[in-house]
């Protein structure tokens, strides 16, 4: 308790030490002049009198000195002596100091880069109102094979309408349409969500107002726009509110206008609309509204304050145990639901991931602070003789400890603020390797937070790495070095730059592994085989709206098809709805008669719906029956297509040609499913970049179900797949001028995309380990540098004695193995141990890959050893006499 | 230096300020310096500025505050007085101090043995 009084009133003093000096100046101008009344009371003159009260007061000087030191910490003039100083020792070996600097730069400019990242990511809250309170709701089957997955209608409303712990649940999912009437048809992406959406949120509109609840009414069209649109397309008219606009076909009407910065979901950045979910509900009882079988949407759910995440779990399992007993052939499988926090749930893996790359920058830093440590023990050792000199001239042990700190830290913040200028550059490339695979990350920027990181990393580090000769200072014998010929070798300060070597080592052995790990790991996931041929492929997406396609949509496809294989440059064409490596994915359960199950238990795969020529465009082998045709229509034999993988899954090698199934897919309300004939089995293949197996798919023919949009389009071309796309965009615009293409790239293209994260986990992990590695070489250099130069002497006495060169060589080289043997044994032991925390990020490879491993070790060894060759050349070309001669 | 002073033991200032101001109630630095010379009967050797740096300490940890006040000079001055705070270390000090002069009394009357 006193010890923080103490400290407490030395804080407030330091802040008010000019006042305080003004004061006790008074102070003792006036018990001065007592005295010197008394001594003229006394009968002294009055120069006598001054004399005598001077003396009987003692030395003004240093009491004010002293109570400047007691009042605060240290006097500003003391602080600014130190710095200046400081300033002065950095100047005199600009070459070791920027060295330093360069060392201290890069680490804390890495370590910022990174903290700016991690800050707008997994820092920042989310941009709602009490953000905490936001929840991810999924349906789930705990226990069983199935994971967490979307929500149907009927159960999100009735969760909506049971639940006591939400004050609002939301759902919402992607949609994609067409704005006319406008100059030139464009495509928007957009989201179907229920009315609460912005009361949920805490967010109003800029213009207009949110959706009411009965908009959520069969047959209402209501928007609201995203600013960009009301940019972009209404050129910021404020007369745009109950304006009715068209989109794929049917009249909206726009009740309000975002705000700029809105986006909802956060990481979908091109969202230009908003309408409710009026819009999923064609009156008929097979509407997606009322379809209790169709898991499409995502729910966003807003607690109720003081609700905790467990509660509100249990409330939501006791809802959908509920659910599953009252409708057991549809909820079965998802009878119970997991709520998380909204942010984690959004960022999954990649919080986890972004986290590893700050520990791993957070290490070089490390690396980067024992070299700067080590370079400055080595001056420290340069400059005994001057710390003896002031302490025998009286300043004590701490003005001298403190003088070091002031150096080390003026260091540290040098490093920082050019670190800051290398994140002011860094930042911008790294986002551009990180692109869209980061949620959120595009916002990351230099700000107030990310300085006050760099500010304090920079004033930690200085610290970190001055504390080790400031230590030396604490202890041992400070005047001997003054002494005659006293260059005795103290080995503590030798031992801890040993100590701080091999620690390098082994944070380097852990850095290169990890590195080693992910780009072993990266080199798989490009040479994986995706199960097609992804070079020479254009993909595109266009829509073909129900109001003008309802009911041609197959002939469309057809002629549309037949047009594109004629263009100049196409070798084929084809279509698929989910398409690989984008987003689109769907699971639908079948019948199997030879495998009956409860209506609720059915197996269900992931599906596609594909044009004829889709496979030969792709290159997916046809392994045995027919592809697709044209005259697979609506009117003939319902057929599909399964890959290998469901072949052996479902009917264990059997011969499935032949085999009826009934996938639970129907061509609209009037339709029931059909029976289907397996007329074709087709490879596997990959539909995310990422995926660790194939799964069992099976593929239906678009021309039998043509109320389902919508196609991409695949065209394989005998040249570079872009040069075709302005006879693409023609030949579209041809059939119809309001129909827009959008996401048009190359398969290749697609498949970066979804590389994106493990390529920049691996760009970084890899810069990281690099730098580790260069910084741990030139520490391990300068340490046995020194270690030669100091033992000259000993080194010239053992020549003169007869010890042959090579024998010196090899005592530097084996002081040195020694060091690196430890630092390796170690660095392996840690990677073992902390291994397992990559595993989720690693293809083809384990945690543990002993080759990895053995690359690295070796990789280290053979630099280390290069590194000390330097030294111990020039110790074993030590000039006996010289040396000798030397002292 | 004259050989019949004797020099201020450390720590022995913060006590002897600290009894001063009990006994005396606010006084300002000079009035403290007289009252110990006065007492010590000008055995003690002491720089006057030094009761300052008790002064400083023993403010800082609470056991003596100071009002501005004006001077026998009719000029302005820090006068300090003691808190209750300070008059329990004062006791708990006192009582050490006795229990150590006794030591020490008791340890120099030790005669030679044998």
């Amino acid at each position: 308790m006193r010890k923080w009084r103490m400290l407490w009133a030395r804080v407030k003093g330091q802040t008010a030490q000019e006042r305080e000096d003004e004061a006790f100046d008074a102070e003792i101008r006036e018990h001065i002049s007592l005295l010197q009344r008394r001594y003229r009371a006394q009968g002294m003159s009055a120069q006598e009198a001054a004399q005598a009260a001077r003396r009987q007061f003692g030395n003004v000087t240093t009491l004010k000195e002293r109570q400047r030191e007691q009042r605060g910490f240290l006097s500003p003039a003391e602080w600014a002596r130190d710095v200046r100083f400081g300033m002065r020792m950095l100047a005199r070996r600009p070459a070791l100091n920027a060295a330093m600097v360069l060392a201290l730069a890069l680490g804390i400019g890495a370590n910022t880069t990174v903290f700016s990242i991690v800050d707008a990511v997994i820092l920042r809250p989310l941009p709602f109102a009490q953000p905490q309170q936001l929840t991810d709701v999924q349906s789930s089957d705990t226990g069983h094979q199935y994971e967490d997955s979307d929500v149907s209608y009927p159960d999100f409303f009735d969760w909506r309408a049971q639940n006591h712990r939400f004050s609002h649940l939301v759902s919402f999912h992607d949609t994609s349409l067409t704005l006319t009437g406008v100059q030139r048809a464009v495509h928007l992406d957009g989201e179907v969500v229920s009315w609460d959406l912005l009361p949920l949120l805490g967010v109003g509109p800029e213009l207009g107002r949110g959706f009411r609840p009965e908009e959520e009414k069969f047959g209402t069209r209501v928007v609201l726009i995203s600013h960009a649109l009301w940019v972009s397309q209404f050129g910021l008219n404020p007369s745009i509110i109950g304006r009715t606009i068209h989109l794929s076909g049917d009249a909206y009407t726009i009740v309000g206008v975002m705000p700029a910065n809105f986006r909802f979901p956060v990481d979908a950045l091109q969202n230009s609309f908003w309408t409710t979910l009026a819009v999923d509900n064609d009156g008929t009882p097979k509407a997606l509204t009322a379809n209790r079988g169709a898991h499409e949407m995502s729910v966003i759910g807003r607690l109720k304050p003081r609700v905790s995440l467990t509660q509100a779990n249990d409330d939501m399992n006791a809802i959908a145990a509920r659910l599953a007993k009252q409708y057991p052939d549809t909820n079965t499988r998802h009878s119970s639901v997991r709520v998380e926090s909204e942010l984690k749930a959004m960022l999954g893996d990649t919080g986890t991931l972004l986290l590893i790359v700050l520990g791993a920058v957070g290490l070089v830093l490390l690396i980067a602070c024992g070299n700067v440590g080590n370079l400055l023990l080595v001056r420290a050792n340069e400059r005994e003789r001057e710390m003896a000199m002031r302490s025998a001239l009286g300043a004590n042990r701490t003005r001298l400890v403190r003088q070091l700190l002031v150096e080390s830290v003026l260091l540290g913040l040098l490093g920082g603020v050019t670190g800051c200028t290398l994140t002011f550059v860094a930042t911008p490339t790294i986002l551009r390797l990180i692109g869209t695979s980061v949620p959120r990350a595009a916002d990351a920027g230099v700000n107030l937070p990310v300085l006050g990181f760099a500010l304090a990393v920079s004033l930690a580090s200085g610290v970190i790495f001055g504390l080790a000769p400031a230590a030396r200072f604490m202890r041992g014998d400070l005047l001997s070095p003054l002494k005659e010929g006293g260059r005795t070798d103290t080995g503590g300060q030798h031992r801890l730059g040993s100590v701080v070597i091999v620690g390098q080592v082994a944070l380097g052995i852990v850095l290169t592994a990890g590195a080693g790990l992910l780009v072993t790991s990266f080199i798989h996931l490009t040479r994986n085989n995706e199960g097609f041929n992804s070079d020479h492929v254009l993909t595109f997406l266009f829509e073909t709206p129900d109001s003008r396609y309802g009911n041609s949509r197959a002939q469309f496809y057809q002629e549309y098809f037949e047009k594109l294989r004629a263009l100049p440059g196409v070798e084929s064409a084809g279509g698929s709805m989910m398409l690989p490596m984008t987003y689109n994915g769907a699971t639908v359960s079948f019948e199997n008669p030879e495998h009956p199950l409860p209506k609720g238990q059915l197996e269900s795969a992931s599906l596609d719906l594909v044009s004829t020529s889709y496979f030969r465009t792709m290159e997916i082998p046809l392994l045995s029956g027919r592809d697709f045709t044209d005259a697979d229509t609506e009117k003939s034999t319902q057929v599909m297509i399964v890959n290998r993988a469901f072949a052996q899954k479902y009917f264990h090698g059997e011969d499935v040609l032949g085999k009826k199934l009934k996938p639970g897919t129907s061509n609209g309300p009037t339709s029931p499913p059909a029976w289907r004939t397996v007329v074709g089995v087709v490879g596997n293949i990959r539909t995310r970049a990422t995926d660790r197996q194939m799964d069992p798919m099976y593929y239906l023919p678009a021309s039998q179900l043509p109320n389902w949009c919508c196609l991409y389009s695949v065209v394989r071309t005998g040249m570079d797949p872009l040069s075709v796309e302005p006879e693409v965009r023609n030949l579209v615009a041809s059939m119809d001028p309001d129909i827009p293409i959008t996401d048009v790239r190359t398969m290749r293209e697609r498949i970066g995309l979804e590389l994106a994260q493990p390529r920049f986990a691996m760009v970084l992990l890899s810069a990281f380990a690099g730098l580790a590695l260069v910084l741990t070489l030139v520490g391990l250099y300068g340490v046995m540098a020194y270690s030669v130069a100091r033992r000259t002497r000993e080194i010239g006495v053992r020549l003169a004695l007869g010890a042959p060169r090579r024998m010196v060589l090899q005592m530097v080289l084996r002081q040195a193995a020694v060091l690196v043997a430890i630092g390796i044994a170690l660095g392996v032991v840690a990677t073992f141990a902390s291994g397992p925390m990559l595993r989720a990020f690693l293809y083809g490879t384990g945690a543990r890959n002993p080759m990895v491993m053995a690359v690295v070790c070796g990789l280290v060894a053979v630099t280390g050893l290069l590194a000390a060759y330097l030294p111990a050349r020039r110790a074993m070309r030590v000039d006996p006499s010289v040396a000798l001669r030397y002292e | 230096m004259s050989d019949r002073k004797s020099e201020v033991l450390q720590g022995t200032l913060d006590l002897m300020v600290l009894k001063t101001l009990y006994a005396m109630g606010p006084l300002h630095g000079f009035g403290i310096a007289r009252r110990i010379e006065q007492v010590s009967d000008g055995v003690l050797d002491l720089n006057e500025g030094t009761v300052y740096t008790a002064l400083l300490r023993l403010q800082q940890q609470g056991w003596i505050t100071s009002k501005w006040g004006t001077s026998e000079n009719n000029r302005r001055a820090r006068f300090y007085s003691i808190t209750r705070q300070g008059a329990k270390q004062l006791e708990r000090e006192t009582e050490n101090w006795e229990r150590v002069a006794g030591v020490m009394d008791r340890v120099l009357k030790l005669e030679r043995q044998g």
